[in-house]
């Protein structure tokens, strides 16, 4: 994808003595454009030549001792426990979609018009996404924690008992998702509220004048309006989703047994665990092609979304 | 009547939904290690800085906010420096159509694909030139993933400065380097300083790049190095709540400056 970026320039520096102004206005755009395009095809072309490299090499603790073929592939494909932990985090990432984009709409409508206060809502909503995920794993470890936490104690005062939240695989789960939500709605919220702002107000009112409900109004004026740039936001937060890690790694590491383990979780243990880069690195190849075709695709909206809110 | 003070009743609710976690790691911060143990509390009985020093002094806090200060300020300013005229070139010049959206799809792709797809390659790489367990590695690999960040957060500023402006300077005998160096650079400082904020919060908050390319206090970033106190310090549960604070305060202040400018930086400027 980038090699044009870096290799087009040679191109440009031909015939014209480069001392002339006019010469060095028209090789100004590619200058400026070099320095970057070298820095991103460190940080994606090259790292995908090794991945896929190291996809066809035969590793033992962590050397490579030969070539694999498709071995890994195939070792991949007959993993049960790569299908488990992809059918996990399909069940994760379907779960707080759905959930982060409802709660996030719902608190974008709450707090659309001003009013006294609005805007420290908006910022205390905004907090949870902005801390690092790591932080936010501390949280709710401490939150969840028998010892230092609130939840145990409060369902024990129910007469519940006491949930071990991260010790039963079900329960650990939801805490997860709980966890999710809690720091990731801000982000739906946001572009909710974005996309809102940026509807006209007269057509609704039209509406409403001739008698149609807020019901009504929302479903066949608002959300019509509104889907271009939030169909941005779930796609952004469907693939960021995908790739969750840290806060899984800080709170369970992908247990009790497999119950947490999401693909990015299986894959850093194949990779760093148990050093073998051929069988980690096909993991991430086939992965890597589906997540870029969920990328294709949020481009394509959100050029759409760019032109409509420029 | 009814409708208002059911809203009221929501919105307390949201507002304590989103802080009291904050709160609750707070507290856990400033109790002493015994009263931890003798249960939950909403508010430290006697509050201590014990946790804090604790931290510095056994836990290394010193050295991981060193090295987050040293990895961020300059990969952050490289990005800057090289993003920036990309950008700026991307935005304004008629560039061949090719070269353009290969530039920015490859921008696009570094900034969205998930970390853990590229940390794999990036240890076998670094591990080829000996910077695993290094600052410099660090700076490298983020400054490549700024600088993605940066071109597309700048050409979106940078579009919404009338073209009209540099053609005036143009006209009036200025090149084209001079009016970017004079015209456009002054004009764009506000979006420059909220990508700047942006691309700071990104990479202080970075964790799996980081734990992937370090393993000593010598490079170990701050989320790095909270998550070495849970593992070994597993029921110490006092310095890990200071070491939270300390990871979220910064971020805090920083996120309320470019409040503003959240939706464009997290959609990547798609939405203003």
């Amino acid at each position: 994808m980038t090699t044009g970026l870096a290799s087009t320039p040679v191109s440009g520096m031909d015939a014209h003595s480069p001392r002339r102004p006019w010469d060095f206005d028209r090789l100004l755009p590619y200058l400026l454009v070099i320095p970057a395009g070298v820095a991103l095809a460190l940080v994606s072309v090259y790292p995908i030549f090794e991945a896929i490299r190291a996809s066809f090499t035969r590793y033992l603790y962590g050397r490579p001792i030969g070539s694999a073929g498709f071995s890994n592939y195939v070792d991949v494909a007959q993993d049960p426990v790569f299908w488990q932990s992809m059918a996990t985090t399909v069940e994760f990432v379907v779960l707080v979609v759905v959930i982060e984009t409802v709660l996030g709409l719902s608190l974008a409508m709450l707090v659309l018009n001003e009013f006294r206060g609005v805007k420290f809502i908006r910022l205390s909503i905004l907090l949870p996404m902005t801390i690092a995920p790591v932080v936010v794993g501390v949280i709710w470890r401490l939150i969840y924690s028998s010892e230092t936490g609130f939840v145990d104690p409060m369902f024990t005062a129910l007469g519940l008992g006491a949930p071990r939240v991260l010790s039963h695989e079900t329960s650990a789960f939801v805490g997860l998702v709980v966890v999710d939500v809690w720091e990731w709605t801000p982000l739906l919220f946001l572009i909710c509220l974005a996309g809102l702002q940026s509807i006209p107000q007269e057509p609704l009112e039209a509406a409403a004048v001739d008698g149609a409900g807020p019901i009504r109004i929302f479903l066949n004026h608002t959300l019509p309006l509104l889907i271009p740039i939030l169909a941005v936001g779930v796609i952004l937060r469907l693939i960021d989703a995908i790739g969750t890690f840290d806060q899984i790694y800080v709170l369970t590491r992908g247990g009790p047994g497999t119950a947490t383990q999401l693909i990015s979780i299986y894959t850093y243990n194949t990779a760093f665990n148990f050093t073998d880069y051929g069988h980690g690195t096909a993991m991430l190849i086939a992965l890597l092609v589906f997540v870029s075709l969920l990328i294709l695709v949020a481009v394509s909206l959100m050029r759409r979304a760019s032109q409509r809110t420029s | 009547m009814m409708n208002r003070v059911l809203k009221l009743i929501a919105l307390i609710a949201i507002v304590v939904c989103c802080l009291f976690p904050f709160w609750w790691l707070f507290v856990v911060s400033l109790r002493h290690r015994v009263d931890i143990f003798s249960g939950p509390a909403a508010w430290p009985s006697n509050p201590t800085g014990e946790n804090y020093t604790d931290l510095f002094g056994q836990y290394h806090m010193g050295a991981f906010l060193l090295n987050s200060l040293v990895i961020v300020t300059a990969s952050v300013v490289i990005s800057l420096l090289i993003g920036t005229p990309a950008a700026y070139a991307l935005a304004r010049f008629d560039l061949p159509t090719k070269l353009g959206s290969a530039g920015l799809m490859s921008a696009l792709f570094v900034r969205m694909v998930p970390a853990i797809l590229l940390v794999v390659p990036f240890y076998i790489a670094l591990g080829k030139f000996g910077l695993l367990n290094n600052r410099l590695g660090l700076i490298i690999i983020y400054t490549g993933i700024n600088t993605s960040f940066v071109i597309w957060m700048m050409q979106s500023f940078l579009a919404e400065i009338p073209k009209e402006i540099e053609e005036a300077a143009l006209v009036d005998g200025d090149s084209r380097w001079s009016a970017m160096w004079r015209i456009i650079l002054p004009l764009a400082g506000p979006g420059l300083a909220a990508t700047a904020i942006f691309a700071v919060i990104a990479t202080y908050n970075d964790f799996l790049v980081a734990l992937t390319m370090t393993s000593t206090p010598k490079a170990q970033t701050v989320p790095v190095g909270i998550s070495t106190l849970i593992g070994k310090i597993q029921v110490e549960w006092g310095p890990m709540a200071a070491a939270g604070v300390i990871g979220a305060v910064p971020i805090i202040i920083f996120a309320s400056l470019v409040q503003r400018h959240f939706v464009r930086g997290m959609t990547l400027g798609a939405v203003k």
